[in-house]
């Protein structure tokens, strides 16, 4: 890829990460959990008072050495397995979060329903932009199950890769159960496992249930994500460099342990970037300062050679100029930053989603990896034999040709300026726009969304997985989802 | 046997200007009647093509490819009715066009064009930067049912005005109808002006001029 941006140079990357491994050696991280505490004792950490565990940069630099550089993430369908480290351009993946939906045509918030999410992920299926999708609802009616029940509706509406994140380990049995069902077998689901993400505690501190969810995704070979948030000036330092040599030290201590509990598991980050704004008193996550941190966030990533997943999260509240400002400067930075995969959220820091704002999302990333793909310089895209030709066409000495009607436009057309014919954006003439309705985006995009969610129907589960998700839910109890 | 008038459409619906010509002189030289592969070959083709773009389904460079590769069908077609002294079919309507004196722009009017000539029509495109007398001129010499103007420039669409006077004042107004079009027109300058029509954008123009001569 040749669009790049960079905020760091390669001497300032060196120098932060000697400062996490220096974080680690002799500030060291806080944990929780004996049965880790002795685990990392045992291969060479010092521990000292207060469960304070003290990491050498030999066993770090070992760890990263036996953590795989590229990480798969499934779906039902392996043709759309996700390969971290290995695509051409940033996946994108859509997330489920929150409680609540947003009425873009009413501009009103109204609890998420079943139905909301499903057709969330039907959408998210359908187009060809968004690669997966990650699912926490969190829904009270599902208990202590709901990862479980997350799994099941993320499968029965997209085969695309469905990731998961989890604080109850007792959620972990069935979906282990499934995820081998859909696999087609223990075997098979070691060769393509289910991904459980959980969160580490800034600063510095793995608690109890962040190190049973570690304990649990080794136990049952579960691809564990390390997620780690240091809003800059809450519980990370405010500067840049600071913080990220924090959150890069939090991230490499998750790493130690997930290698030690299974080596050769292979892991990633997701790495929320987060400012404290200290007018309001909340974390932002998508302010100024998570702008230059998103796209530090892939140098960083690039650096290591872990993959890592960064999210985009605007705080708007409406479908207005400030989500655009927010998701243009939240995405862009990121995915020319060279980060692996983007999960992107909703609304108003995360609390909500909305359909329409996939549309938005679908073309921004068609226009964000065409930037990537820079200027295609040769003979042919030159050009100059179809100048030449539309050139001499002339009328009463006059050039009167144009490219219009050029086979050479025809060929690279698509290629150099990625149009869509189901394009969403209003280009007509004013005159047109009246007289097809005179409409805003978020209504065209309605509409978009509602003939999608009428013809796209996701592929159905077989009639054995259909089976064995009903025996899943007597043996461990789980309400119909 | 091949099914010549099928064969010439599915080539103008593939933009392949070579297969047309190719399969239009096959057809010719295997007795198919030119008027059949005129009306029912290249004729039915343009307008398929037409109604996909204004519906969005294909893309400008698209259509006016299928133009190109029609029009270069349909010269064949005439070459062999005119030499061949056989029954010329009525053009369906005849149009001259041009873009205004003090404008050079000549996209939109090309467009409007190529696919008027691809449809039937016989079109005299008089070229850019026109005085408003040619565009009267002609339009008697041709015995024309209808004048397109186009103007991009607000300094230059008074001549739109222009040319209304002057066919006017040489007595060809109302019997022939005029259209303008360009981005420096709208509806209300169209009233102004006196014109008959006012076409948005090019194909919204060939649009008009079809349904004005009876065609859909």
């Amino acid at each position: 890829m040749k669009g790049k941006l960079e905020v760091l140079n390669r001497e300032e990357l060196d120098v932060i990460y000697s400062t996490s491994l220096y974080i680690l050696q002799n500030i060291g991280s806080n944990i929780e959990d004996d049965e880790i505490i002795k685990l990392l004792k045992d291969n060479g950490c010092e521990v000292g008072p207060d469960r304070i565990v003290y990491y050498p940069e030999w066993l770090v630099k070992d760890c990263l050495q036996s953590s795989p550089k590229t990480v798969t993430l499934c779906g039902r369908d392996p043709t759309k397995d996700m390969v971290l480290g290995r695509q051409a351009y940033p996946y994108i993946i859509s997330h489920v979060l929150g409680l609540d939906y947003f009425d873009g045509l009413t501009n009103t918030y109204r609890s998420m329903t079943k139905e909301d999410v499903r057709e969330f992920l039907t959408i998210s299926d359908y187009l060809d932009t968004i690669n997966g999708v990650w699912i926490l609802t969190m829904r009270p009616e599902y208990k202590q199950m709901y990862m479980y029940c997350d799994y099941e509706t993320g499968i029965r509406n997209t085969s695309k890769p469905v990731c998961l994140s989890n604080f109850e380990p007792v959620s972990v049995p069935p979906a282990y159960e499934l995820a081998a069902a859909m696999a087609g077998g223990e075997d098979e689901l070691r060769k393509r496992p289910l991904t459980i993400a959980f969160c580490e505690v800034s600063p510095l501190t793995w608690n109890k249930y962040a190190c049973a969810m570690l304990k649990a995704t080794a136990r049952w070979g579960i691809q564990p994500v390390v997620t780690v948030e240091t809003p800059m000036g809450d519980t990370g330092p405010i500067t840049f460099a600071g913080n990220i040599a924090q959150k890069v030290a939090e991230l490499l201590s998750g790493l130690v342990i997930v290698q030690l509990l299974n080596k050769g598991i292979p892991t990633f980050f997701v790495t929320p970037h987060e400012t404290f704004d200290m007018k309001t008193a909340q974390v932002s996550l998508a302010g100024r300062g998570d702008f230059i941190y998103g796209c530090a966030l892939g140098q960083v990533e690039n650096y290591i050679g872990i993959p890592m997943i960064t999210p985009v999260s605007p705080d708007s509240k409406l479908l207005d100029m400030q989500q655009c400002y927010e998701l243009a400067f939240s995405l862009l930075p990121q995915m020319l930053g060279g980060t692996k995969a983007v999960v992107v959220h909703g609304l108003d820091t995360t609390r909500a989603i909305n359909n329409e704002l996939l549309l938005l999302l679908d073309d921004m990333v068609i226009s964000a990896q065409r930037l990537l793909e820079g200027i295609n310089v040769n003979p042919d895209t030159l050009g100059v034999d179809v100048i030449k030709q539309v050139s001499s066409k002339i009328d009463k000495e006059r050039r009167t040709g144009h490219f219009l009607d050029q086979r050479h436009t025809l060929k690279w057309y698509e290629k150099e300026q990625r149009p869509r014919k189901d394009f969403i954006m209003d280009k007509h003439r004013r005159e047109k726009w009246i007289e097809l309705g005179s409409k805003s985006f978020i209504q065209r995009a309605h509409e978009r969304v509602q003939e999608i969610l009428e013809t796209h129907k996701p592929d159905p589960l077989s009639k054995e997985l259909e089976t064995k998700i009903a025996e899943i839910h007597k043996k461990y109890e789980i309400p119909p989802i | 046997m091949v099914d010549y008038i099928a064969s010439i459409r599915e080539a103008v619906l593939s933009y392949d200007e070579d297969s047309v010509k190719r399969l239009v002189t096959d057809a010719i030289g295997n007795g198919v009647d030119p008027v059949q592969i005129m009306n029912e070959g290249l004729s039915k083709a343009i307008v398929d093509v037409g109604d996909k773009f204004g519906e969005e389904r294909i893309f400008l460079v698209e259509l006016m490819l299928a133009a190109k590769a029609c029009a270069a069908g349909a010269d064949i077609v005439r070459n062999k009715i005119l030499e061949s002294k056989l029954q010329v079919s009525e053009p369906k309507g005849v149009i001259v066009i041009g873009t205004v004196e003090g404008d050079i722009h000549n996209i939109g009017k090309d467009i409007v064009v190529a696919l008027l000539e691809a449809s039937g029509f016989e079109v005299h495109d008089i070229g850019v930067d026109q005085p408003a007398a040619n565009f009267a001129k002609v339009a008697t010499e041709t015995k024309a049912g209808l004048v397109a103007s186009s103007a991009l420039l607000t300094t230059s669409r008074p001549q739109q005005k222009a040319i209304e006077e002057i066919l006017k004042s040489a007595r060809l107004r109302p019997k022939v109808r005029t259209i303008i079009g360009g981005a420096a027109t709208d509806a209300s300058w169209a009233k102004e002006v006196g014109a008959d029509y006012h076409a948005v954008t090019a194909t919204d123009g060939v649009s008009i001029i079809r349904k004005h001569f009876g065609g859909v």
